[in-house]
């Protein structure tokens, strides 16, 4: 890795893609040193806003979502919401001065069936044309459990009544 | 329920400036139905307001919780614990619960997150409407299930208006004539025939004759 | 000038009336409906005043009807719901029959959305038929809703409106009914130009023995250009414009088209004066006073009956 390519991505994807197996995810994980964290689900539906957001707000400079093509979905219609939600996370982002292109959704090709370790190079190559995140002032820095700056308290719990 | 939107964050943001202790608050209730207010839509507040704080260089603490109902006290109080924390609170609740929290912490400023709309249903996913006036009288037997007061846009008891077209509201061709509506119903129940009376003027005493309402029920009481 | 509705004399005596409209003015000029008033008199039998028509502020229908009535014109208060509520209603109608005007004219009125306040409250605290069952109330009862007596009941003379040419089309003759049983002494209808349509309404009216309990005016506006045809009949609602009346408005040229707008009118009242059931012509004119006078004449109605006192 260049210095210029000092970005980190965070890729969500569903386990559909080719070869996006444990053994292939972490073998990702270990190539780009850290740089792409990626995360696993079950559907690219599964993804709500608050992921990305957070991925944003902790470490990456991107948070990306890979989806089935469309019709493809093993849950019919995951990936038409989740198409929905990255627009409606980049909304948000527009709302407080971030580029919204830090979130973003790339749907896998009918056609040509990219396996995971080829989108995820395709995806960090267009995040690295971007700037450092403003959100992450001094480099990428932190994860969730120990910020780089600040406190970050994602104790949504419900409370019982009385 | 009740539904509400979100405000614009810039407005938010305004609202929030003084402040460096912020508990964003959400509720379980009405307004996570209509995806406002709820937990989810509390934690997305919370991230982009804490990530906007650090584009702009604000030290401020935010952090984020969400309760079933803001509106009842036995469901707030456990903030009491925490409370002290914090120099402001932005609740995601409707207005009665924004009010209900800042009734229970008046030392520390309510701040709401949320424009509180209308008494409605969930026609649809991602639809809501409004259906209910709070009027304290209902009549809705009257005119087959179709209030004439919250969905006909003069508010008329003796339908239509002259602006009934095709079934739609001259105000607003996106809304349905109620009358349309009621006389519909109406025709399918054989009960046509309740509109050749004369209703006579709505008695808004119920809502609004005595100032705000209240409603005590001794038999609920400890 | 007699204190008395002179529309309700013309009718009790079996004429056929003609009332025509006219809007005050955005301001405060007293001058601009004294001029109108010169337009009409002698050519009407009464002169509707309307009530910040289209939700867009205007000198008071109440005090342009008594300009009216003091340049010797008998005017028609038309009350709309939007803006006032029960208390304000009754006590205009009140402070009309006191300053002599005796014919109202009660409507809802056009949605506040419409006008250049749209961010104001709209009342509807009463809708048009409980406004003219209140108004029938203080009149014949002397009393305000709710049986409080009155220590002078108003003389009037009530009327409301009716569109034959809005949805639901069988519904139109119940509220017609409805109407006339809260009291409506008189009707004026919106304006016509499918006489079929209008036709079909007007004898569903008569087969409920309507047409005898109430007097009907039927409506009529002159088109000024083609384009007014055809933006009333694709922007507003409630109004039926047949194709072939577009049709003919758009073969004229366009510096011929006033004229012709105003025979179709002239023709159409023609067509009105031979029905039983209608009774009179309410003409409307709007921003086009001047034209009431040709109308009138060509269409027969002048002169205007004298009515004769004592």
């Amino acid at each position: 890795m260049t210095d210029s390519r000092k970005r980190t991505l965070a890729l969500f994807y569903c386990r559909n893609i080719p070869e996006s197996s444990e053994t292939d995810r972490q073998a990702i994980e270990k190539a780009y040193q850290g740089r792409i964290r990626l995360f696993p689900l079950p559907c690219s539906g599964r993804l709500e806003p608050v992921h990305l957001l957070r991925a944003l707000e902790a470490f990456a400079d991107a948070a990306y979502l890979v989806a089935c093509p469309d019709g493809a979905c093993n849950y019919f219609e995951g990936n038409r919401r989740a198409k929905k939600r990255v627009e409606r996370t980049r909304q948000i982002l527009s709302g407080i001065g971030l580029e919204p292109e830090r979130a973003g959704i790339v749907i896998g090709s009918a056609q040509t069936l990219r396996t995971l370790a080829q989108l995820a190079e395709e995806i960090f190559d267009r995040i690295c044309e971007m700037g450092p995140s403003p959100v992450l002032k001094g480099g990428s820095g932190g994860d969730p459990v120990s910020p780089g700056r600040g406190e970050i308290v994602y104790d949504n719990s419900r409370t019982e009544a009385h | 329920m009740i539904t509400a939107e979100q405000k614009p964050i810039e407005e938010i943001r305004e609202m929030l400036a003084p402040y460096k202790r912020v508990l964003t608050l959400g509720c379980g209730s009405c307004v996570a139905e209509c995806a406002a207010g709820g937990e989810k839509e509390t934690a997305m507040l919370a991230s982009a307001l804490r990530m906007a704080a650090r584009i702009n260089e604000e030290e401020v603490l935010i952090h984020e919780k969400t309760v079933d109902r803001q509106c009842v006290k036995a469901f707030i109080i456990p903030l009491d614990d925490i409370i002290k924390s914090y120099d402001a609170i932005l609740s995601l609740g409707c207005g009665a619960g924004v009010q209900a929290v800042s009734e229970m912490y008046q030392e520390v400023p309510v701040i709401p997150a949320l424009n509180t709309e209308f008494l409605g249903e969930t026609r649809d996913q991602g639809y809501w409407v409004e259906n209910c006036l709070g009027c304290g009288d209902c009549m809705l037997y009257y005119f087959g299930g179709v209030c004439p007061l919250a969905r006909c846009s003069k508010q008329i008891l003796n339908g239509p208006c002259g602006g009934s077209v095709e079934g739609r509201c001259e105000v607003n061709p996106d809304i349905p004539c109620a009358w349309q509506l009621i006389i519909d119903r109406l025709t399918r129940f054989g009960a046509l025939d309740r509109l050749a009376e004369i209703y006579p003027p709505k008695n808004w005493a119920r809502k609004q004759g005595s100032g705000p309402r209240k409603i005590v029920r001794e038999d609920q009481q400890p | 000038m007699s204190d008395k509705s002179r529309l309700k004399e013309v009718l009790d005596h079996g004429g056929f009336a003609v009332t025509a409209e006219c809007g005050p003015p955005k301001g405060a000029d007293a001058q601009v409906i004294l001029e109108k008033a010169e337009l009409l008199r002698n050519r009407v039998d009464a002169v509707n005043v309307t009530d910040n028509q289209t939700a867009i502020v205007r000198m008071s229908s109440l005090a342009a009807c008594v300009l009216l009535k003091g340049a010797g014109l008998d005017p028609v208060l038309q009350m709309v719901v939007r803006d006032r509520n029960r208390i304000a209603l009754q006590s205009d109608i009140l402070g009309a029959a006191a300053l002599g005007v005796h014919n109202i004219l009660c409507l809802s009125g056009d949605h506040q959305r419409f006008g250049n306040q749209p961010e104001c409250i709209g009342v509807f605290d009463l809708d048009s038929i409980q406004l003219v069952q209140v108004a029938r109330g203080m009149r014949d009862k002397s009393a305000i809703l709710g049986g409080e007596p009155l220590d002078k009941a108003p003389d009037i003379f009530i009327g409301a409106a009716a569109n034959p040419f809005a949805d639901p089309l069988e519904f139109r003759v119940t509220r017609l009914a409805k109407k006339i049983k809260a009291g409506a002494d008189f009707i004026q209808t919106q304006c016509i130009y499918n006489l079929n349509r209008f036709e079909t309404w007007l004898s569903m009216a008569a087969d409920r023995g309507l047409t005898e309990e109430t007097f009907i005016l039927g409506g009529v506006t002159p088109l000024k250009s083609a384009g007014m045809a055809r933006y009333m009949k694709e922007r507003v609602s409630g109004m039926d414009i047949p194709d072939e009346l577009i049709k003919r408005m758009d073969g004229v040229p366009r510096e011929k088209q006033r004229e012709e707008g105003i025979r179709i009118c002239v023709e159409t009242i023609w067509r009105l004066k031979e029905m039983p059931a209608v009774r009179g012509v309410h003409i409307m004119a709007i921003e086009w006073e001047s034209a009431v006078e040709e109308i009138a004449e060509r269409a027969g109605l002048l002169p205007r009956p004298v009515i004769q006192k004592g």
